[in-house]
């Protein structure tokens, strides 16, 4: 018919080629013209007239313009529609492709596959971490305006200080930069009618906390303003926790009434698991109920403060508008410990920021060893591409354009990618649980980490940008195979030079990499030693730690009855066989922080400078020696040191040497916590430093008073043991229950207390050495794999070297020099590179300097020996060539 | 009659174009000319509808369509039925007679009366 249509037939492509918008119109003009120009013939040839026919033509057609533009909007549907179509098949077939190319080498795509699930899932899994307790917000309503806001205590304090009542009221009445205030402090009751006397921990929170920190109550409401109030009636509200461990979840909790040290609560509330409570406080909030008094109080900084920021305005401006305020106060109330500015951070960043550095150094070294294994893999694919060099070569001689074979060797690396990605979850899901269970981190952020869309989003994220960063070198090189060579040569290899030089390349970045972990690990493992033999000042074996509730005045209405009980247990515990000693003090060391104020020594003035900061506490005489304190000079408490006899006080020598220089303090005065007697305390004895406050924490300055000049209701019991600590628990809980069953007692041992204290570290050290040895394994197949395909390919040389005479001891030599050469040079980049990057990690060491030459000089060695054993296996195989069958191998 | 008051419903011209593209390809206006000798002029074909409908037909995968020569050499655009056009044109052509032959009873019944 015509001779378009004999070429339809044969051809794979029914539709035309893509046209792109400009083809589309221009393809609509053309048509149209052809039937305008035909039409107009017939008519010609009828013998119209051309003008005439030519008009008649386009009357007849109808709107050209509108017809054509509609053609051309449906024929541009029809191109998307074929691009997309086109564009999926090719996946199609490029994913069927690769599934058969991973088929046909199950070996390695599994190798692969592995590798990629290990380095992928410990990415996901440490992320699901960093999102839940770094990136996720805070589960308060307008949780971007709160603030956390601290005094400054002076020019060289970063931390600040609590609040005082009186600052407090002061900004609630003048700050214009904050809607609200929430204020809080930690409290201690003895829980009395649920079970067993049991003690529990508190915060005493203002009625704004509610407002500022809100998220709505599981059950009943929070309290309010009139129930903040001194004098008001009592109520309370539980934690999510609390509820569910002491009251099993009851629904019918509310109203019920609950008797804390002695005086009866309503529970009107139960908040939601998502408040955190902080360390110190899990169970419960009861109203802060200040005092009128308290409004006038500048001096004692006792409140924990969140501001919200009124919307709109900025922190900067609200701070600047609350240092007015505070300095006006400053200067109206001097000596109370705070300067006129304000330290106000995030609350997010409060929250977090303790463990921030940590996550983060987890998640650059889960990314080196992902690198690490994604260098792996390139290798691998470009070993594989080799021996596929032939296959590609005839595909493009039979007319594959090179961006197909690109974009199908970069579909089979997606592929692996993704498969690698999906069992990575698997190893993330277990990773996450384990990171839950057993990190020390704690907190119900933590807690909140699984993997969710967020966190499989990154995941994705990952497989794709793996898939390309392994993919793209092997894929190009693919596709840039000299075509005329390849074919020529025979089913030799060309492209091999070039290929191995990369792989070398990636051995010696893989190296480097492997290096920087095995610092870091290195580095952690040595701080984590150092604070175990930290000496803590006292012998913290076969020492337990009994914590008893508060005495409440409701039973024991004066000083002199508190020292009375107390006295009687002690007594008692002391009588128990097995015990060699037992004192009381109220904070023990290292559990738990002292408490500060302002001494000053005798004959200066408030105002002089001389005055310092320090922790304090109260004990019983013989507590220094049932801890093994020593004592450095005079005595310690004695029964003399009566409630109503001269005050006395025991000093640390940190103290004794900042109050009086290389004097002994032994018998000087000293004016402790705000005393203006005139007389002052005697500093009666000097104590051995302890590390009061932590193993990783400086000396502070110390003072101990009598328990008797310094009641406090609830004390510490410490029992050195003859025979194991923890064996005397049971006894010693009869002799409280006895004395006193509404009291309650927890028991645990010093070394438990210790152990505690240094599992952040461990846990640290532990997870960097493990992620240090993973990607030294990876480095190692690295190393082994380049060098086993240097030889292969080299049989041919060797043989000839052999058969020439070469001994099999220069063969050997020669191999592992180049498996060393990469080693060394990965190890000099992985040092400078290590140099650098454990700066990141100096706020997580103790006792070690980033730059610990030790730990860098046993990592290298480390990555040198290693390097050297991998060379070795492959260049023993090297010296047992036949040389007869190494030549014939060609 | 003037066949242009033949009020021609889309259905109907796509049923017409698949038709006549059963018998082999075709630039639009042969599409347009076999229509009309075939029906000896009687259905005459608005050319402002056809070519739409065509590229619609494109758009739907049931034509084909490529670049060709005429016999005076002359180049244009050739549709063809592409298999899943064949299998809408069996089914539209089920539709179509199913439909005439209802109508038929209906006007038979009439003129009984």
């Amino acid at each position: 018919m015509s001779r378009g249509e004999e070429r339809w037939p044969g051809l794979r492509r029914v539709f035309r080629l893509p046209l792109g918008q400009r083809g589309v119109a221009r393809d609509v003009d053309e048509e149209l013209r052809f039937h305008l120009e035909e039409r107009i013939e017939e008519l010609l040839a009828g013998g119209m007239p051309r003008a005439q026919a030519e008009a008649e033509v386009r009357h007849r057609f109808g709107d050209m313009g509108r017809i054509g533009a509609e053609l051309a909007s449906i024929d541009r549907g029809t191109e998307r529609h074929r691009a997309r179509a086109e564009w999926l098949g090719d996946l199609g077939r490029d994913m069927r492709y690769a599934v058969r190319g991973m088929r046909a080498r199950p070996l390695v795509a599994t190798i692969i596959i592995v590798t990629l699930a290990l380095g992928i899932g410990a990415n996901t899994a440490i992320f699901s971490v960093v999102y839940s307790v770094l990136l996720r917000p805070l589960p308060y309503a307008h949780a971007d305006r709160l603030i956390q806001l601290r005094e400054r205590n002076g020019p060289k304090d970063t931390q600040g200080m609590v609040v005082t009542a009186g600052n407090l009221a002061t900004w609630e009445q003048r700050a214009r930069g904050f809607a609200m205030f929430g204020a809080y402090t930690y409290g201690g009751f003895t829980l009395t009618g649920v079970g067993n006397a049991q003690s529990v921990s508190a915060l005493r929170a203002s009625a704004s906390y509610w407002k500022t920190l809100y998220i709505p109550p599981v059950l009943g409401r929070y309290f309010n303003a009139s129930e903040d109030r001194a004098g008001a009636p009592h109520v309370v509200v539980l934690s999510h926790a609390f509820w569910e461990s002491t009251f099993g979840g009851d629904p019918h909790v509310l109203g019920r009434a609950l008797t804390l040290s002695g005086t009866p609560y309503t529970v009107i509330g139960v908040a939601p698991a998502a408040y955190e409570l902080g360390l110190q406080a899990r169970d419960l909030w009861v109203p802060l109920a200040l005092p009128p008094s308290a409004l006038t109080n500048h001096g004692d900084h006792e409140l924990t403060v969140v501001g919200m920021l009124r919307e709109g305005v900025s922190q900067e401006q609200a701070v600047a508008d609350l240092t007015r305020i505070e300095m006006a106060l400053a200067a109206r109330y001097p000596h109370s410990y705070f300067d006129g500015h304000i330290i106000a951070t995030p609350l997010r960043d409060w929250v977090v920021g303790s463990v921030r550095p940590l996550l983060l150094i987890l998640l650059g070294a889960v990314g080196l060893v992902l690198l690490i294994a994604c260098a792996n893999v390139t290798s691998l694919l470009l070993a594989r591409a080799a021996s596929r060099e032939k296959e590609m070569a005839i595909r493009r001689a039979l007319g594959a354009g090179g961006g197909r074979l690109v974009t199908q060797m970069l579909a089979e690396s997606l592929l692996l990618a993704i498969v690698g990605a999906v069992v990575g979850l698997g190893v993330a899901w277990a990773g996450v649980r384990f990171l839950v269970m057993r990190s020390p981190l704690g907190g119900p952020r933590l807690h909140g980490a699984a993997i969710n869309g967020p966190v499989l989003a990154f995941t994705a994220g990952l497989a794709v940008l793996c898939g390309i960063i392994f993919g793209v070198y092997p894929a190009l090189g693919a596709a840039r195979v000299a075509l005329q060579q390849t074919l020529r040569e025979g089913w030799r290899e060309s492209g091999g030079v070039v290929r191995v030089r990369f792989r070398a390349a990636l051995v010696v970045g893989e190296v480097a990499l492997a290096l920087v972990l095995l610092v870091g690990a290195g580095l952690l493992v040595r701080s984590a030693i150092r604070l175990q033999h930290v000496p803590p000042g006292f012998d913290p074996h076969n020492l337990l730690v009994v914590r008893t509730g508060g005495m409440p005045e409701v039973r024991y209405p004066s000083d002199a009855s508190v020292l009375d009980a107390y006295r009687r247990i002690n007594t008692a515990v002391a009588a128990l066989p097995g015990v060699r000693s037992a004192a009381l003090v109220n904070l023990i060391p290292i559990g738990t922080s002292g408490t500060d104020c302002s001494v000053r020594p005798e004959g200066t003035a408030p105002d002089e400078g001389s005055t310092v900061v320090a922790n304090y506490r109260s004990a019983t005489g013989n507590y220094f020696a049932t801890m093994g304190i020593p004592l450095l000079a005079g005595r310690t408490f004695t029964d003399a040191d009566a409630a109503d006899a001269p005050g006395v006080v025991v000093i640390n020598r940190d103290l004794g040497h900042r109050l009086f220089g290389d004097a002994n303090p032994v018998g000087k005065r000293v004016h402790p916590c705000g005393d203006t007697t005139s007389a002052g305390l005697e500093v009666v004895g000097v104590i051995g430093d302890v590390r009061a406050n932590g193993l990783d924490a400086p000396i502070r300055d110390e003072m101990y008073f009598p328990n008797t000049q310094l009641v406090r209701r609830g004390m510490t019991l410490v029992v050195r043991g003859d025979v194991r600590a923890a064996t005397l628990t049971p006894a010693i809980r009869r002799i409280v229950a006895r004395a006193d069953p509404l009291l309650a007692v927890s028991a645990i041992t010093m070394d438990d207390i210790i152990g505690r204290t240094l599992a952040p570290s461990r846990f640290s050290s532990t997870l960097l050495l493990l992620l240090g040895a993973t990607g030294l394994t990876l480095a190692v197949v690295g190393i082994y794999g380049v060098i086993a395909y240097l030889v292969a390919q080299r049989t041919r040389e060797i043989g000839i070297r052999m058969a020439l005479g070469a001994d099999s001891r220069r063969v050997l030599a020669m191999v592992v020099r180049e498996g060393l050469v990469l080693a060394a040079l990965g190890v000099a980049i992985g040092l400078a590179v290590a140099w650098v990057a454990t700066r990141w990690l100096a706020s997580l060491l103790y006792g070690v300097s980033a730059h610990d030459p030790l730990s860098f000089a046993v990592a290298g060695a480390i990555l040198l020996l290693v390097a050297l054993a991998a060379s070795w296996v492959p260049a023993r195989r090297a010296t047992q060539v036949d040389p007869t069958l190494a030549l014939r191998s060609e | 009659m003037r066949p242009r008051d033949l009020d021609l419903l889309r259905g109907t011209l796509d049923l017409l174009i698949l038709k006549t593209l059963s018998w082999g390809p075709m630039h639009g206006l042969a599409v347009l000319r076999w229509i009309e000798q075939t029906t000896h002029e009687r259905l005459q074909i608005e050319e402002g509808a056809l070519y739409p409908a065509l590229h619609r037909l494109e758009r739907k995968g049931w034509l084909g369509a490529r670049w060709g020569f005429t016999e005076n050499n002359r180049k244009a655009k050739y549709y063809r039925l592409t298999p899943a056009g064949r299998k809408a044109l069996a089914a539209e052509l089920s539709k179509w007679s199913r439909y005439t032959e209802a109508m038929q009873l209906v006007i038979s019944a009439e003129v009984a009366q």
